[in-house]
């Protein structure tokens, strides 16, 4: 353990190698500050980071309707333990207000370079 | 906490993502929550700040202002971190600029945990089984030593590539362009194997299996479980492949083995691949139901809620072309009056057949000149030179056109929850002066 530990820093140090220098990935920490501010953050930081990055999360800008679909879907397909009651309502109120569809539409993910 | 060991910076956005996979491990607190399956009031046990207990504001700030760039050893540094649980990265279009696409600037896509590197190569199992007369099992090595290795360059694409081009935004990585790449891929075609199994005349579809681990932890869950339908399966071009660019196939890539299944939604290809089922009917794994990989049949009002009857499986991808070349944001010395463009487009199972680039918002085009592809499923170079009327602000936009006639859209269309077949027209901003 320690040796791998001690190869994997040695390749870290020298940043870029031969294609086959490859490890395992450990996603940096997040932690819910780094998240839209708003009542239910961190609730809603901790129930989804049980498996994956808040930063997929925090990629989506949906409607209530539509962030209910994906808790939903989490539940039914990917082992999330369900969310009920004032621990659905806390996440649901959460995410409906932090990441709504994005505004303004129809701008393709696009961004303009030259903007101030 | 970790934070300011770790060297995030005061925007929160410069961290060291490698640095911090290399001599870290998981947080204790998401640790906790995996354990615990509890909802912590707040990770230091204050409780949430009172200023954090207002009503939240009806436009929340992005976690981090710009791209996050990645850190991964091999990998080129100007890749743009999508997630890194799980690790999902896409190459900016000017990155995108070479022939064949580089091991360091190829795109990666995961939807599981990535495994421990093979210790031993030559030793992995492969199974073919289900609608076959006789169930092949057969080591890495034993495949490459008998059966007749073939390299192809060959596209690469994320299925849900252009996702970002949706309005409203649908559900996934947000990937623009950069979820594609064209390498040169050694292995053996997959129809090599299944004629050496021989198919079942009940065969119909393929259920590809790996070993990358769910995010859950839940050995006995697929991370992801795509198919194909046994044309798809049989035709040529679908290879079981162990090298990228003449090198191992990398781990993080889906070596020592994975399948590559050319022209359609990447998660077919699949990583670390250890199974392939033959099935009688359209497979039903991970990745194959309600909307995963599946598009309306009837087009439906965006946003709506979608009904699953009205989704069918996403098979080839669709036309698209990018410019590699100037990026996005060049500037150029007051007086220029040439540009000369370079890029790159492909069209799923099609070929492209025409390039059109304006810089006049699409009021007028200018043809591309457009290289023919090596081989089926290569990309196809292109390059035109623009002249400018004037020093300014120029946005010059690319599309392409396939063998069939289709040509790209203004805009990402016919929504879908999960938001695939987004193939808008590639645009780039350039300032003259």
């Amino acid at each position: 353990m320690m040796l791998r530990l001690a190869w994997l820093a040695l390749a870290g140090m020298l940043l870029i190698g031969p294609a086959s220098a490859q490890t395992a990935f450990t996603p940096r920490d997040e932690s819910p500050e780094e998240f839209a501010p708003g009542a239910g953050r961190d609730e809603t930081f901790y129930a989804c980071t049980a498996c994956h990055g808040f930063r997929l999360v925090a990629q989506q800008g949906m409607t209530r309707a539509q962030w209910e679909d994906s808790i939903n879907l989490m539940t039914r397909r990917h082992n999330m333990p369900p969310l009920d009651g004032k621990d659905r309502e806390t996440v649901l109120s959460y995410l409906e207000a932090a990441y709504p569809p994005r505004a303004p539409a129809g701008r393709g993910g696009w961004v303009n370079p030259f903007a101030k | 906490m970790a934070r300011e060991a770790w060297g995030i910076t005061a925007d929160g956005n410069n961290f060291d993502t490698g640095r911090r996979g290399f001599l870290g491990s998981s947080g204790l607190a998401a640790i906790g929550a995996v354990i615990g399956g509890v909802l912590p009031l707040s990770r230091n046990g204050i409780g949430i700040p009172p200023a954090h207990a207002q009503a939240a504001p009806a436009t929340a700030p992005a976690p981090a202002k710009g791209p996050q760039y990645l850190k991964f050893p091999g990998k080129n540094a100007g890749l743009v971190v999508l997630g890194e649980k799980p690790l999902v990265a896409e190459t900016p279009e000017s990155l995108l600029d070479d022939d064949t696409t580089p091991i360091e600037k190829f795109y990666i896509r995961n939807n599981g945990q990535i495994p421990e590197e093979a210790k031993d190569p030559d030793a992995w199992k492969i199974t073919i089984d289900g609608e076959v007369n006789n169930k092949i099992e057969i080591a890495l090595g034993e495949l490459k030593s008998k059966y007749k290795a073939v390299t192809r360059r060959m596209v690469l694409e994320c299925g849900g590539n252009g996702r970002a081009g949706f309005s409203p935004p649908a559900r996934g990585n947000q990937w623009t362009n950069g979820g594609a790449g064209c390498a040169e891929w050694t292995g053996v075609p997959l129809a090599d194997l299944l004629k050496k199994a021989g198919l079942k005349a009940s065969a119909k579809y393929t259920a590809h299996y790996a070993a990358d681990l769910h995010l859950s932890g839940d050995a006995g869950k697929p991370t992801i479980s795509r198919g194909v339908r046994i044309e798809k399966a049989m035709e040529p071009n679908t290879m079981i492949v162990w090298a990228m660019n003449g090198k191992p196939l990398p781990n993080i890539h889906g070596g020592p083995v994975r399948l590559i299944v050319p022209g359609w939604a990447g998660s077919a290809s699949q990583k670390w691949l250890t199974r392939i089922t033959i099935r009688d009917r359209e497979h039903d794994g991970p990745g194959m139901t309600e909307f995963s990989y599946r598009t309306a049949i009837k087009p439906m009002v965006p946003g709506d809620k979608a009904d699953p009857a009205n989704f069918r499986i996403l098979e080839s991808m669709p036309v698209r072309s990018i410019i590699t070349n100037p990026a996005n944001g060049a500037k150029f010395a007051a007086g220029t009056k040439e540009l000369k463009l370079r890029g790159a487009s492909w069209a799923g199972d099609l070929t492209v057949k025409q390039v059109d680039v304006s810089t006049d918002f699409g009021a007028s085009w200018q043809r591309a000149t457009l290289e023919r592809p090596k081989n089926k499923y290569d990309w196809q170079r292109w390059t035109a030179t623009l002249k400018l009327p004037t020093d300014g602000y120029f946005e010059i936009w690319a599309r392409a056109t396939d063998s069939k006639g289709a040509m790209q859209p203004h805009q990402a269309g016919f929504w879908n929850p999960q938001g695939y077949g987004g193939n808008a027209m590639h645009r780039i901003a350039v300032l003259v002066g």
